[in-house]
C-alpha cells in the first residue's frame, strides 16, 4: 500500500495519477491521518509533502517513521538547499524529489525505493560518500588508539577484557578461565587502571571499538 | 572542454587495452597508456600484490608524478592489505580521483569499504563503454558513480 500525504488536493490528484497501479492507493490530508493511516494500513511507502502542515520538518518526520519504521518515506517539496535536504536523509527518508514531479517521473522513483535504492541528487551523493570516508577514518583512529592500549595488557588482562567485551560476568570468566573471581576482579581492577576507565560497561565499548579510550581523539558522530 | 587524464590500472592486459580504446575514443579524455609497462611504468601487475617489496610505494610515486584525474583499478587490487593502496593514494595523491572495476564476483560490503577508502565510483569490466565515458566525466565534475541500490545500502551504513 502506498500513502499520499498533502494539504493540497492538486498534489494528491497528481501524485495517485503517476503512481496508478502500482499498490494500493490511500491519502491523508492532515498530520493526525497520516499518523492514523501509518499505524492502520502499514504502507511500504509513504509520499510525504514537506509542507504538510504541523509537520515540524526533519523532527516530525521522524516520529512519523518511528510509528512504522518499515515504511519508506519520500519527500516531496519545494526546492530545497542541499543542507536541508541532506538533513532530511539523514533521518532515514529514502528519497527526495520536487512536489510539481511529473507523474510519471514520480512512478520511476517509487519503483525505483520500492526496490530498495535511493532517490538522491548525485550532489548529495557525493556527501554521502564523504561520510562514509569520514565515518571509516574515525573508526580506524579509534580501532588503532584502542589496539595501542589493548597492547599495554599482559596477555591474561587481554584475555579477561576481551570477555568482558562480550558481556561475560565476573563468574563466568573465573569458570571459563579456571580461576577465582577474586583474581578475575584483580585482573580487572589492573585493567581499569591501565586503560583509565572506571566500569566494565565502557571498557567493553573500548573493546569492541565502540568508544574511543580516554585521552584519545574523540569523535563525534 | 578541458582534458580529462584518465589512467588504467588493470591487471588483465586485453581488457586494459580494451578500456584504453574503448576511452581514447571520448571527447575531451586524454589517456595515460601504458603506465604499467615494466621500467617505463608503474608495475600494478604481477608484482603488485608484494608490498612489503615497496611495489606499491612505486605505484603511489608513479600516479603522483603522472598526476592521472581519474585511476580505474581492479577491485581485487584495491582490497590487498586492508585497503592499503587506496589509503595511500587517498593520502598522496587526492588530485587523483579512484574508480573500482569490478567482476561479477565483486562483493557490495567490498565495494563499500573500499568506497569508504577513498573510490570515488565503480563499474563492472562487462559495463557498456559508454558508460565510462559517462563515469568519467561525472566523477571529475566531482561527482560519484555508483547504483542507487548502492547509495540505499552507503546510506544505511552512515546512519547506523
Amino acid at each position: 500500500m502506498i500513502l499520499l500525504a498533502s494539504s493540497s488536493q492538486d498534489n494528491l490528484s497528481r501524485w495517485e495519477q503517476g503512481i496508478r497501479g502500482l499498490a494500493p492507493i490511500f491519502c491523508s490530508t492532515n498530520l493526525d491521518s497520516v499518523r492514523g493511516e501509518l499505524v492502520r494500513i502499514k504502507p511500504i511507502i509513504l509520499l510525504l509533502d514537506l509542507d504538510l502542515p504541523k509537520l515540524d520538518g526533519p523532527n516530525g518526520i521522524l516520529g512519523l517513521m518511528k510509528l512504522n519504521p518499515e515504511t519508506r518515506v519520500i519527500i516531496l517539496s519545494g526546492t530545497l538547499s542541499d543542507e536541508i535536504e541532506w538533513s532530511l536523509f539523514r533521518t532515514g527518508v529514502r528519497g527526495c524529489c520536487r512536489g510539481d514531479i511529473e507523474p510519471e517521473q514520480l512512478q520511476n522513483v517509487v519503483q525505483a525505493v520500492q526496490q530498495g535504492e535511493l532517490w538522491i541528487r548525485r550532489t548529495l551523493s557525493w556527501h554521502l560518500l564523504n561520510e562514509l570516508v569520514m565515518i571509516t577514518q574515525e573508526k580506524n583512529k579509534i580501532k588503532q588508539a584502542v589496539g595501542e592500549l589493548l597492547a599495554n595488557l599482559t596477555r591474561r588482562e587481554y584475555e579477561i577484557a576481551t570477555l568482558v567485551g562480550n558481556g561475560e560476568s565476573n563468574k563466568q570468566i573465573a569458570r571459563r578461565l579456571d580461576i577465582t573471581e577474586r583474581t578475575v576482579k584483580a585482573h580487572l581492577t589492573e585493567v581499569f587502571r591501565k586503560l583509565d576507565v572506571a566500569d566494565r560497561l565502557k571498557l567493553a565499548l573500548i573493546v569492541k571499538g565502540s568508544m574511543p579510550p580516554h585521552g584519545s581523539t574523540s569523535v563525534g558522530h | 572542454m578541458e582534458t580529462v587524464t584518465v589512467a588504467i590500472a588493470d591487471m588483465d592486459p586485453g581488457r586494459r587495452t580494451r578500456l584504453e580504446q574503448s576511452l581514447q575514443g571520448g571527447e575531451g579524455i586524454t589517456v595515460l597508456t601504458d603506465i604499467m609497462a615494466p621500467g617505463g611504468g608503474a608495475r600494478i601487475d604481477g608484482d603488485f600484490q608484494d608490498y612489503e617489496n615497496g611495489s606499491m610505494e612505486e605505484v603511489v610515486a608513479k600516479i603522483a608524478q603522472l598526476k592521472p584525474r581519474i585511476l580505474f583499478i581492479n577491485l581485487d587490487q584495491s582490497i590487498i592489505g586492508d585497503f592499503a593502496l587506496l589509503d595511500a593514494l587517498h593520502r598522496e595523491c587526492p588530485e587523483t580521483l579512484v574508480v573500482l572495476l569490478t567482476d561479477r564476483s565483486a562483493q557490495d560490503e567490498q565495494i563499500i569499504q573500499a568506497l569508504a577508502y577513498g573510490a570515488r565510483g565503480c563499474l563492472s569490466h562487462e559495463a557498456d563503454p559508454c558508460y565510462f565515458l559517462k563515469a568519467v566525466h561525472v566523477i571529475d565534475r566531482g561527482e560519484i558513480w555508483v547504483t542507487r541500490k548502492m547509495l540505499s545500502k552507503i546510506m544505511d551504513k552512515v546512519l547506523h
